[in-house]
């Protein structure tokens, strides 16, 4: 991607390369200040919510759920995915990342193609079912949005939309997968 | 009624935590600590993404590529000024709120497309990089149908994003 620009930027403008290298990073300099600004507040407030155990009370409301989609047998892996989702639930990114790399290694049977459970992980995070988009409100805010907020309920209402489509077309391509695989 | 979620959100965290006892200052602190490491992490990242970015526009490259692609952009709904955001967005999470800074600044934060880039952040992951860091410690090397899936899925979430942006 740079070599190509670079190249094209030879023959039209070799003068301004530097100057739009150096623009960039002290304009990425910035946007890093704005965002350690909106992490400092919502890492704070997140802490909280998993130190009260808020965070564990959204994973024991998901278990049932978490239960009928993945169909496992391990009561441990269900939890961990459990928490893991629910962790994503709240923004807490760092925190659910280890919990799905441990339910991945609990459900790896050594096999080098993916379970259906496993895929059904991977599927449900890329959709990302995130009630509160953290860093996003964080950063209009920061641009000078007069109401930042404004966006919660339409990034609601397709999140959950994708993650529907996700469980729905995950277990669509199971059976068909299935199917061809006997 | 958005007005209202984040300030009762906070009421309730904040007096629910002090009901079970835990100390909020503390701990508020605790986690606000993580804040500089995470930022000094990922600043190489957005930097070089930005100087990519930066150097891909003034050549020209972006221009010609939105030039062609806005026929399949303007199909499906979606702002051809957000072209760069929803293709680099299943790759690199701190490149994209790179790219969201640079639209809220270009277009206002307020605009039909800077809400649209909100809602398109906000409702969709960076799925390359999360599988991968999933998978990583397992011994799994086919993945079937969970990439297609979850690309499908984040596509038709940018649709429904740019259409319920401009109604809601």
């Amino acid at each position: 991607m740079i070599v190509f620009s670079l190249c094209f930027l030879l023959v039209s403008s070799p003068e301004s390369v530097l100057s739009q290298m150096l623009s960039a990073s002290s304009q990425a300099l910035a946007l890093s200040a704005e965002l350690c600004g909106v992490y400092v507040v919502w890492l704070g407030i997140l802490e909280l919510v998993e130190a009260s155990g808020l965070s564990q009370k959204l994973a024991k409301l998901l278990h049932p759920v978490i239960k009928k989609i993945f169909n496992l047998k391990d009561q441990q892996t269900e939890e961990l995915i459990a928490m893991n989702i629910s962790a994503n639930m709240l923004g807490l990114g760092n925190a659910s990342t280890p919990l799905a790399i441990k339910a991945m290694k609990r459900m790896d049977s050594g096999s080098p193609v993916a379970s259906p459970a496993m895929i059904m992980l991977i599927v449900i995070n890329a959709s990302s079912i995130q009630l509160l988009p953290t860093t996003v409100i964080g950063l209009r805010q920061a641009a000078g949005s007069t109401c930042a907020a404004d966006i919660i309920l339409p990034t609601l209402i397709t999140t959950i939309c994708t993650t529907l489509l996700a469980i729905v077309l995950g277990k669509l391509c199971q059976k068909i997968f299935k199917r061809r695989f006997k | 009624m958005s007005l209202y979620i984040l300030p009762l959100l906070f009421l309730f965290i904040f007096v629910y935590s002090h009901f079970k006892k835990v100390s909020t200052y503390d701990t508020f602190i605790q986690g606000a600590k993580k804040s500089i490491p995470l930022v000094i992490d990922i600043f190489p990242y957005i930097a070089a993404i930005m100087i990519a970015v930066a150097l891909l526009r003034s050549s020209g490259i972006t221009a010609l590529l939105a030039q062609w692609s806005s026929p399949v952009f303007n199909f499906l709904g979606i702002p051809s000024q957000l072209i760069e955001l929803v293709l680099l967005r299943p790759f690199t999470g701190s490149g994209s709120y790179a790219l969201l800074s640079d639209v809220l600044a270009l277009y206002g934060p307020d605009s039909y497309i800077s809400r649209c880039a909100c809602v398109i952040l906000g409702c969709s992951e960076t799925i390359f990089y999360v599988t991968t860091i999933y998978m990583s410690q397992t011994k799994v090397k086919k993945l079937l149908y969970a990439i297609p899936v979850a690309l499908i899925c984040s596509t038709i979430g940018s649709i429904l994003a740019c259409l319920l942006c401009r109604i809601m």
